[in-house]
């Protein structure tokens, strides 16, 4: 028996992502990661953190990495959403998203404690979704400075 | 006169990574829309990507830019980049300590007609910062 895939069109692609911030303004983070593969690379560029003896950084794999990064997100900014502003998709499973990602902060999230102060920033994500619909690899940046001033922290570190 | 280009994007990539700003701007529209959210700068025509470009290949004389990948959709082009060297002028608004400078960078086109019309550029100002040996956002030049 011979079995065929069914080529993913561009929309396709693009409904897997949008289906994925949708799940994400609703702050569920095991829906998101069901989006994703199992192994999924991921990858937050400016995501690091410098401690005394070793950086964080934000790159792995969603289910290892990601998944603690959104969830601690959505902990210390309990009412986190987006703001889609564009999708691009190709029928090789690439997908460009540009979103404004914000919320009010209460816990505090990396170095920088809540005074209750709402943030709201651009992002690009890159996204690859594969041929049975999940994504295989997720890429973002946006500016942290942009993030801690409006968060009333204004130390690099 | 200036020509269209087949693939301005990689016109325009190749400009930026020779620091030839002329090259790169070769490939722009007069009216292009360009965002730095990194810098905090939104402007039209060629001037606001001119400056952006020729601080940055002044400061960092031994400019590298490397790119990791591109990805093609319709009109748009997405390149990720990282964007390396060591300051040697004061740059935006940080002092020069002779500090290494590595960044990973995003850039959005859109081409129409053989020309990037629309650009936004995505960094992390936090990490440049960290980089160059800024302590704090309201004393950038102090260290």
């Amino acid at each position: 028996m011979t079995m065929t895939t069914q080529a993913r069109s561009a929309s396709d692609n693009a409904a897997v992502v949008t289906e994925f911030f949708d799940r994400y303004r609703a702050r569920d983070v095991h829906g998101m990661g069901d989006l994703c593969a199992i192994n999924a690379d991921f990858s937050y560029p400016a995501f690091e953190m410098w401690g005394k003896q070793r950086v964080v950084r934000g790159d792995g794999k969603v289910g290892t990495v990601g998944k603690a990064i959104w969830a601690g997100l959505i902990q210390a900014f309990p009412n986190l959403s987006n703001s889609v502003h564009s999708i691009e998709a190709n029928d090789e499973g690439d997908v460009v998203v540009q979103v404004d990602i914000g919320g009010t902060q209460q816990l505090p999230w990396g170095f920088v404690r809540p005074a209750g102060r709402t943030y709201s920033e651009p992002h690009l994500f890159i996204f690859k979704v594969n041929q049975d619909g999940l994504i295989r690899s997720l890429t973002a940046y946006w500016n942290n400075a942009g993030i801690s001033q409006q968060l009333g922290h204004l130390e690099v570190d | 006169m200036r020509t269209t280009s087949t693939d301005p994007v990689a016109d325009f990539l190749t400009g930026f990574t020779n620091a030839d700003v002329d090259a790169a701007l070769a490939a722009v529209a007069d009216d292009v829309r360009v965002t730095f959210h990194g810098l905090g700068v939104r402007g039209t025509g060629t001037d606001s990507i001119r400056r952006v470009l020729e601080d940055i290949v002044t400061a960092f004389p031994d400019l590298r830019v490397t790119t990791k990948r591109v990805v093609r959709i319709g009109n748009v082009v997405t390149a990720e980049i990282k964007v390396e060297g060591t300051q040697a002028a004061d740059y935006a608004g940080a002092i020069n300590q002779e500090k290494h400078l590595d960044l990973d960078e995003a850039w959005r086109f859109e081409v129409r007609e053989g020309r990037i019309v629309a650009v936004d550029a995505y960094w992390c100002q936090q990490q440049l910062y960290r980089r160059l040996g800024v302590k704090r956002f309201d004393q950038i030049a102090i260290v």
